[in-house]
């Protein structure tokens, strides 16, 4: 992690997008990252629940920072990212029952997912609620962008389409390993080959 | 009042608690009825879908559900579907990870397939999970019952066209959810045959020409 945290919104965006990546650079949130990337729809819904949840998690943790007794800060940031993926449950099986029963139980887990409480404990602990809203979207956002990509491409070879619209030719066998989560290990092993190479170019220490 | 101190610690504790549980309560309050809605809909659909009846939207699924005669505890249905008589039933059976649950609908002679429809389970996503698409689960329509049951097997391509041979193409890289399948349609093809929920199925039929 960076020493000194700039809090400057175009700051803050840039590192959670590139710079400091929570996937490829922190290397959190990995188990999702395999579960839910090999069909892009579902990437879609849940990176925006994660987006969110880290956004009002983040938000809120720094809302009441000042109140909060120390020894039961991990609890209470628990207690609040729980609060927050229950609404986006609540939510989708109202309004999106089809994409609450492909999710399953991935949404549930949104509460195990590091980058949430690591954003509460790293950032939201120590800045402003403003501050701390958007370094959780972006942080969530960053998160996305990486899920998406490899998303792109399991369903693309796995299953020969994008959003569930066929894409490749009739002909095309599907790659039965890129719906398995192994795939996912390769395919971020190379995203993050890509993203330190292209760092590195860029003069910036990877 | 000191703020690291045990007193404040737990005051503190409940009241974040009480309110964040609050709130939950609330949403889920508000959520509830849709929620329940969705469930109640999708379980209609699934049995409609199993009958071969085609329904879109909420208003079209409740209006067609109300043709069929059910028995909604003992999960059995049964109704007229283009001249002939169909019965259904919901099943619940052991797959990989968890229970498959849905309904399979059959003639009324048990001579062949009408339809399935998968309502739950917790099969791999991407592998066992294709038991919910449509190529698979087409499959079964019309397939003729022989004998004993019918066989979820290995095909070239996929999916299996024949509707005679009683065979119906599994799923590759899920071969013990296509088992489980198997076993789960024939026992409820076995149940079917009973003669108790056979006499259920007509009294059913009955009351609804009456």
């Amino acid at each position: 992690m960076s020493d000194a945290v700039d809090t400057r919104p175009g700051a803050i965006l840039r590192n959670n997008l590139w710079n400091n990546n929570p996937i490829f650079m922190q290397i959190l949130g990995i188990c999702s990252a395999l579960a839910v990337t090999n069909l892009l729809t579902n990437t879609a819904i849940m990176t925006i629940g994660v987006t969110l949840v880290t956004g009002f998690s983040s938000l809120t943790v720094s809302l009441i920072k000042k109140l909060m007794p120390r020894k039961v800060r991990m609890i209470v940031q628990t207690l609040i990212i729980a609060f927050y993926v229950i609404i986006v449950d609540l939510v989708l099986k109202a309004f999106l029952p089809e994409v609450s029963r492909n999710l399953g139980p991935y949404v549930g887990l949104i509460i195990t997912n590091c980058i949430i409480m690591g954003r509460a404990e790293a950032f939201a602990q120590s800045n402003g609620p403003i501050a701390s809203f958007w370094d959780g979207i972006t942080s969530g956002l960053g998160y996305m962008g990486v899920l998406m990509v490899i998303a792109v491409f399991r369903e693309l070879l796995g299953f020969g389409t994008l959003f569930g619209y066929q894409i490749m030719p009739a002909s095309f066998v599907p790659w039965t390993i890129m719906v398995m989560p192994p795939s996912a290990f390769f395919l971020l092993g190379l995203i993050i080959w890509a993203g330190k190479t292209a760092m590195s170019k860029g003069g910036q220490p990877a | 009042m000191n703020k690291e101190g045990t007193l404040y610690t737990i005051i503190f504790v409940f009241i974040v608690s009480f309110a964040f549980v609050f709130l939950l309560s609330l949403t889920n309050q508000a959520t509830i009825g849709r929620v329940e809605l969705n469930q109640e809909l999708a379980r209609q659909r699934a049995v409609l879908t199993a009958l071969g009846i085609e329904a879109e939207g909420a208003e079209e699924i409740q209006e067609e559900y109300a043709t069929v005669a059910a028995d909604a505890e003992a999960g059995l249905y049964a109704a007229r579907v283009d001249g002939r008589v169909v019965y259904a039933r919901r099943f619940a059976g052991a797959g990989l990870w968890g229970t498959i649950e849905g309904v399979l609908a059959v003639t009324a002679d048990l001579s062949e397939i009408v339809g399935i429809e998968i309502v739950s389970d917790n099969e791999t996503p991407g592998l066992g999970g294709r038991i919910n698409e449509p190529w698979f689960k087409e499959q079964f329509r019309g397939e003729r019952i022989d004998g004993g049951g019918i066989v979820i097997g290995q095909t070239d391509g996929e999916g299996d066209p024949d509707r005679s041979n009683s065979l119906v193409d599994g799923i590759t890289g899920a071969t013990r959810t296509s088992d489980a399948m198997e076993s789960i349609v024939n026992g409820e093809l076995e149940t079917l045959r009973r003669s108790d929920i056979r006499e259920t199925f007509s009294a059913l039929m009955k009351g609804d020409d009456a």
